[in-house]
């Protein structure tokens, strides 16, 4: 049972020749966390817009495939303030947009929102004007945001862009919770250190393909290491000339060495 | 409405207002208040634009009330570059600029009488001061009003219309794909 | 003031500048006007002050050039309306906050559409004006100055408005991507959060006024 199913899925931006996303083939289960690396412009950010369903819906273009989603998803945008609903004025109508927008009563609202605000933990926040908070309190409005909706497919791109190692690591075990609660997560990535500890499953685009998918040891393998996409621990290893395979962790760094 | 409409509707206002800054820093006497409607017209279409129209004007309105009769101009701008549009007059400075110039004309006939009936043509210090020239020229006061207005629109449309052009050409294809009028508008389709 | 559901400010607002048109000058748009600068005055004065001032700055200029162009009694008549329609705004936008006139209008059923377009575009305007500034500072460390020619001035226009535009452009895709994906469109009835009790004497003055005003152009009129 899958929440979400790419079958051999190509997909080309408007008026242009070559394809964005090529025969891509991913199946996201619920509980499943599956990552996705890759180099800018490999096609991330828009195999999570084809997720999501706003490709080719919202952006034109052509899709060949199949795309099968059995739930809700939402979708988290790399840049915060560009995902603000410019209607609320407080962090906590900011949050109950996508609620009122489904048209849930009140009182569901109120619990989704208030549940939201404790889980990224800016329940002190509530009342405060969105338009003046700093680049990381607006990510974590907006992932409340997407949360309060309750989706069953969770997409990220780039959660922890904006934020500080200590806020980064609250996403991280946000996202591990959420999966844990059953709910499917499919996020790219560039922070790849944090993904050993949190990923069941890395993919790797390079050009709008698949290269490589696997386990999250896979983070430690030497191409991926070579195009600068692999741990540091693991790049740092492969660097000092020290024999593969690499470790992709500290901790496993330190065994080796023992 | 689709919702990259409804995305596109707020920004373009926003950037007619915040145009002032750059027009303040070259110390131009220009208003290119009408940016935006046109952006949007030859992106999206006219209705599309008087929207931004109406809510340019009703975001001026806030800061000073008395830019609300001067609506209709924006709905007229809005229609003319949808006209503009669809011919594809975008598609070169040496198309865009004498439409603007017309549209200039158009826009200062439009806005006179709104001047004139409604604030005895002291809308601006600019434009009272211009028609007490012609007055002074031996206009009469609806002639003298229109000289006022022509004087600043004429300048500011042209300009308008190869600031929008400009914009069209350095948008890259597959965005401007997206928007239903903006690539016949650019005369490349 | 604030206990008043936003349209009946709404309605307020517009009344007045349209009694001071309708009314014969000069004590129509005199009764107007000093009704809408009493308005402001009225549930806190020292608040009410700023609004007056504020209303009465703004009107200056216009009785400064319609002295320069106009006889004494027309001046005294536009004076007063243009007066009234700047005082009542001045003191609708102070009496309003924005976010209560939203949910009036998505209470009240008005397409979410208008009441977004509304709000939206009141949130992007301090944001693309702040960057707008930051790129003319950007310029301005590099050498760009209000000298020159006009062609060159055009030119450093040009270098200042097309980054701008573009990356706003560029950003509407995200927007509708984000506004997408949380819901927007959906054409499901939206919630209203918090909708502001309207009373039906309140609506029915709101009709009143309404009335009052189609009666007056018809005594005019006539």
């Amino acid at each position: 049972m899958r929440t979400l199913g790419l079958d051999d899925v190509t997909f080309w931006y408007p008026a242009t020749a070559n394809p964005a996303l090529e025969n891509i083939t991913l199946d996201v289960g619920p509980g499943d966390i599956v990552a996705l690396v890759g180099r800018g412009g490999a096609g991330a950010s828009t195999l999570l817009l084809v997720a999501a369903g706003l490709a080719p819906r919202v952006t034109g273009g052509r899709l060949a495939g199949t795309v099968s989603r059995g739930a809700r998803a939402g979708i988290v945008l790399p840049t915060p303030w560009t995902q603000l609903s410019g209607m609320a004025f407080t962090v906590w109508d900011e949050v109950a947009f996508g609620p009122a927008n489904l048209g849930w009563p009140g009182h569901a609202i109120s619990r989704h929102v208030d549940h939201a605000l404790e889980r990224l933990e800016i329940a002190p926040l509530a009342s405060r004007d969105p338009a003046s908070l700093s680049g990381g309190e607006l990510q974590r409005v907006i992932i409340a945001g997407i949360l309060a909706m309750d989706p069953d497919l969770v997409l990220l791109d780039e959660p922890t862009a904006e934020l500080d190692p200590e806020g980064a690591r609250a996403v991280w075990r946000l996202v591990r919770s959420l999966a844990g609660e059953g709910k499917a997560v499919l996020l790219a990535t560039s922070d790849v250190d944090a993904l050993p500890d949190v990923a069941d499953r890395i993919v790797w685009l390079e050009q709008g393909s698949v290269r490589a998918m696997g386990e999250p040891s896979l983070l430690a393998e030497d191409a991926l290491c070579e195009a600068g996409l692999g741990t540091t621990v693991a790049g740092l290893w492969r660097a000092a000339a020290l024999p593969a395979p690499y470790p992709l962790t500290v901790v496993d760094a330190v065994q080796r060495w023992r | 409405m689709s919702v990259r409409l409804l995305a596109l509707i707020p920004v373009t206002v926003a950037i007619s207002l915040a145009l002032s800054a750059a027009v303040d820093a070259v110390a131009l006497p220009l208003f290119l208040d009408t940016t935006g409607t046109i952006l949007a017209t030859a992106l999206a279409g006219p209705v599309v634009g008087i929207a931004v129209g109406v809510l340019t004007s009703a975001v001026n309105t806030l800061r000073n009330p008395t830019f609300w009769p001067f609506v209709v101009v924006q709905i007229i701008v809005a229609l003319y570059a949808g006209f503009a549009a669809r011919a594809g007059l975008f598609r070169s400075l040496k198309t865009a600029v004498p439409t603007g110039l017309g549209l200039g004309v158009l826009a200062s006939l439009t806005s006179t009488p709104i001047s004139y009936f409604v604030f005895g043509c002291t809308t601006t210090g600019g434009i009272a001061l211009t028609t007490a020239l012609g007055r002074a020229l031996g206009l009469p006061p609806l002639g003298a009003c229109f000289f006022g207005s022509f004087v600043s629109d004429f300048g500011d449309k042209a300009v308008t219309f190869a600031l929008v052009a400009a914009v069209l050409h350095a948008l890259p294809r597959r965005t401007a794909a997206r928007f239903p009028l903006a690539l016949r508008a650019m005369g490349a389709t | 003031m604030s206990a008043l559901h936003p349209f009946s400010l709404l309605a307020i607002a517009a009344a007045l500048p349209a009694f001071a048109w309708i009314l014969p000058a000069p004590g129509g748009g005199l009764a107007t006007a000093t009704l809408a600068l009493a308005l402001a005055l009225v549930p806190d004065v020292r608040a009410g002050a700023r609004v007056v001032r504020v209303a009465v700055l703004t009107a200056a200029p216009f009785w400064l050039f319609l002295l320069l162009l106009h006889d004494l009694p027309t001046t005294v008549a536009m004076g007063l309306r243009i007066t009234t329609m700047v005082a009542s705004f001045v003191w609708l936008v102070a009496a309003l906050p924005p976010d209560r006139l939203v949910e009036a209008m998505v209470a009240r059923g008005w397409s979410l559409t208008l009441a977004y377009l509304f709000a939206a575009t009141l949130s992007a305007v301090p944001v693309l004006k702040a960057r707008a500034q930051r790129i003319v500072e950007a310029q301005r460390c590099r050498g760009l100055s209000p000298r020159g020619s006009v062609a060159n001035r055009l030119r450093a226009l040009r270098a200042l408005a097309l980054p701008l535009v573009l990356s706003a452009l560029h950003e509407v895709d995200e927007r509708a991507f984000a506004l997408e994906t949380r819901g927007m469109g959906s054409g499901v009835h939206r919630t209203p959060l918090a909708a502001p009790p309207d009373r039906p004497l309140e609506r029915a003055a709101r009709w009143a006024l309404l009335l009052l005003c189609l009666a007056a152009v018809i005594w005019r009129l006539a």
